[in-house]
């Protein structure tokens, strides 16, 4: 293998791209906006969700507990109330107005606080220590759960709030605490966890797309055909395509990082470098995946066929959005053979743990295996000739 | 993997006796369909060498295995005393496919220079060599156009140039003057014999039978068989005829009978 021919064929790849100032724009404004959409998406917490509250609790002397809690919810910023029913009028008839806003699709959730609500609340605070006399507080809410997300933020807001309210108003402690000491991730947000995951998703899906391509390319016009007639090699052929697509795949995670540290403080604990250099690896194997394919494609068209095929395993099952302990069973298995998978978690384990290279030396070499196999595959199939 | 790192141009070589390109009972099939039928070749170093012949009757196919780029089913073909596909001498043979091989998204100088890069030539030689050919297929003002600008004829061009560029011993051109106008395609024909006077090998298909009384020797190919050879003015004389294509005719007539 010489180099020069390698450079050679690299520096053609990376040239045909410069060209192309739409497709140079694509390569870096893709990533850019993958991070940036994704981050706004998935980044923010949920905000003004509209409730109702039906108040059919009168209080008890001229405290309430029902009315305290409505102020915290209402302070809060996660709920929106859009109105509070009661506690004069018809209980049944408050209780039927509010749920029609639910049913209408007006409102997330209607909120009831039942009658006597203080007055329970107040003897289940004085029953403290001793045998129950009564029934405790009670809340019902009445939950449009067509979205599990948005359901069960209402559910904790309540359920926080509440705790909240016994704490400050009733003096009362738990009788017991949970606390948690971070090992890793400490001021983790989601964006942290899915920017590693959106990096390497990235690299992959431009790198293969590019090499697919490139060589159906390459085949259809016969410039394959007539390299392979100079001196260079078929081995230096896929390594200059493997060198230019891996800097393609460089570029593009630099992008992501600096935008997704710009715009989201994206936590880069460990090696900037060593991320960069888990996705240049990415990015030559997922060359040489795109290579193989391409041989099975006739033309253009064709090779975009398979874009789906490599891209929705990859998306579902490599970790990028959620850990794949999420996966279920029968397909986890599957995720073991997505390389992006290793991708994923050694970059995230660099840039939330602060993990090393003698850290994350097994998704490293898993990628470069993958890589290696791949590359010469490439080579092997380039050299049957008809 | 194979080594192909020997410098261009190295004249170690073959005997004397043997021709640049020879086939022995070369033989290639498609699917049972045969392309090339035992043909029997040999063209001597220095020749200008015209292969005419219509669409399907062997002569790109023939060509491609001579670069190395198709494998013979049956017989033997040696290029610079080396069998196909050659190794050793690989950098000595230039070669122009009928299809446009070039890059349409890098610009003409590009392609001339990734060409040169491959043939490992410095980058001194390689800018006079770029210089000379630009010169040669009239394109210097389009040094830096994209090939994808450019016309059918200067595609065509580029590529003939590409081919050139480490100034080959054999040169195998598979039909360099389809779409260049008559004026380029005299100067063509005056370079190709220029290398030749210099010793150089070249092979060229071409459909323009009048184009192929330039050449040396003429090779007429009919159903991947070689079915006549020689002089252009030997292959009238022996059929009486004035002009190559109805020699081309009367020896079709003669082998079919």
């Amino acid at each position: 293998m010489k180099a020069t021919r390698v450079l050679a064929v690299a520096r053609k790849t990376l040239r045909s791209l410069k060209h192309d100032k739409r497709t140079v724009g694509f390569l870096v404004f893709m990533p850019l906006f993958m991070i940036a959409i994704f981050g706004y998406t998935f980044g923010g917490s949920l905000e003004d969700v509209s409730v109702y509250v039906v108040n059919l609790d009168s209080g008890v002397g001229n405290t309430s507990a029902s009315e305290a809690i409505v102020a915290e919810l209402a302070a809060g910023g996660v709920l929106r109330i859009e109105q509070v029913l009661g506690p004069d009028g018809d209980p049944a008839d408050l209780v039927r107005q509010a749920r029609a806003k639910v049913e209408a699709g007006n409102a997330w959730a209607a909120i009831v606080f039942e009658e006597n609500f203080t007055a329970d609340v107040l003897r289940s605070v004085a029953d403290v220590g001793s045998v129950p006399t009564g029934v405790p507080g009670a809340i019902t809410i009445h939950l449009d759960a067509s979205n599990p997300n948005i359901a069960q933020a209402i559910m904790n807001e309540v359920q926080l709030t509440v705790q909240g309210v016994i704490v400050s108003e009733y003096h009362l402690l738990p009788p017991m605490t949970v606390s948690e000491e971070r090992v890793y991730g400490e001021d983790a947000e989601f964006i942290d966890f899915f920017a590693p995951g959106v990096m390497g998703l990235a690299a992959m899906m431009v790198t293969f797309m590019l090499s697919i391509i490139s060589f159906v390319h390459e085949r259809s016009t016969g410039t394959l055909d007539r390299l392979l007639t100079t001196p260079v090699t078929e081995g230096e052929v896929v390594a200059g395509y493997a060198l230019a697509l891996g800097l393609v795949g460089l570029i593009q995670s630099i992008v992501i990082l600096v935008t997704a540290v710009a715009l989201f403080q994206v936590q880069i604990e460990g090696s900037p470098l060593l991320v960069l250099l888990i996705i240049f690896v990415l990015g030559a194997g997922n060359q040489g995946l795109g290579f193989l394919l391409s041989s099975n494609a006739k033309n253009e068209f064709q090779a975009v066929q398979f874009m789906p095929i490599i891209l929705f395993p990859s998306i579902l099952l490599a970790g990028v959005f959620w850990p794949i302990e999420a996966v279920p069973d029968l397909l986890r298995p599957v995720s073991y053979f997505v390389p992006l998978t290793y991708a994923v978690e050694g970059c995230r384990s660099v840039m939330i743990r602060g993990w090393g290279l003698g850290d994350v030396w097994f998704q490293l070499a898993v990628l470069a295996t993958f890589a290696v196999v791949m590359l010469l595959l490439s080579t092997y199939s380039l050299k049957k000739r008809r | 993997m194979k080594s192909k790192d020997v410098a261009a141009g190295s004249r170690s070589g073959f005997e004397d006796g043997e021709g640049s390109v020879v086939a022995e009972k070369l033989r290639k099939e498609f699917d049972g369909l045969v392309a090339v039928d035992d043909l029997d070749l040999s063209i001597r170093r220095g020749t200008l060498y015209g292969m005419i012949g219509p669409n399907g009757s062997g002569k790109t196919t023939t060509i491609k295995i001579m670069v190395g780029r198709l494998k013979p089913t049956g017989g033997r073909a040696r290029v610079l005393g080396e069998d196909v596909p050659i190794v050793e001498r690989v950098a000595d043979i230039g070669y122009m496919p009928q299809e446009m091989a070039i890059y349409t998204e890098l610009t003409v100088s590009e392609n001339l220079q990734l060409f040169g890069e491959l043939y490992s030539m410095k980058p001194g030689p390689r800018a006079k060599r770029e210089e000379a050919l630009l010169a040669m297929v009239d394109l210097r003002e389009r040094r830096d156009s994209l090939v994808s600008q450019l016309s059918g004829g200067m595609k065509h061009r580029v590529s003939l140039a590409c081919s050139m560029i480490h100034d080959p011993e054999v040169l195998f051109l598979d039909e360099p003057t389809v779409g260049v106008d008559p004026e380029l395609r005299v100067g063509f024909w005056q370079h190709f014999s220029d290398l030749k006077a210099r010793g150089k090998t070249v092979i060229i298909t071409t459909h323009y039978m009048d184009e192929a009384v330039r050449c040396d020797v003429v090779g007429m190919m009919r159903q991947g068989r070689l079915i006549a050879e020689g002089k252009p003015g030997e292959l009238m004389e022996r059929t009486s005829t004035s002009n190559l294509e109805d020699a081309f005719m009367e020896f079709s007539w003669r082998d079919a009978a």
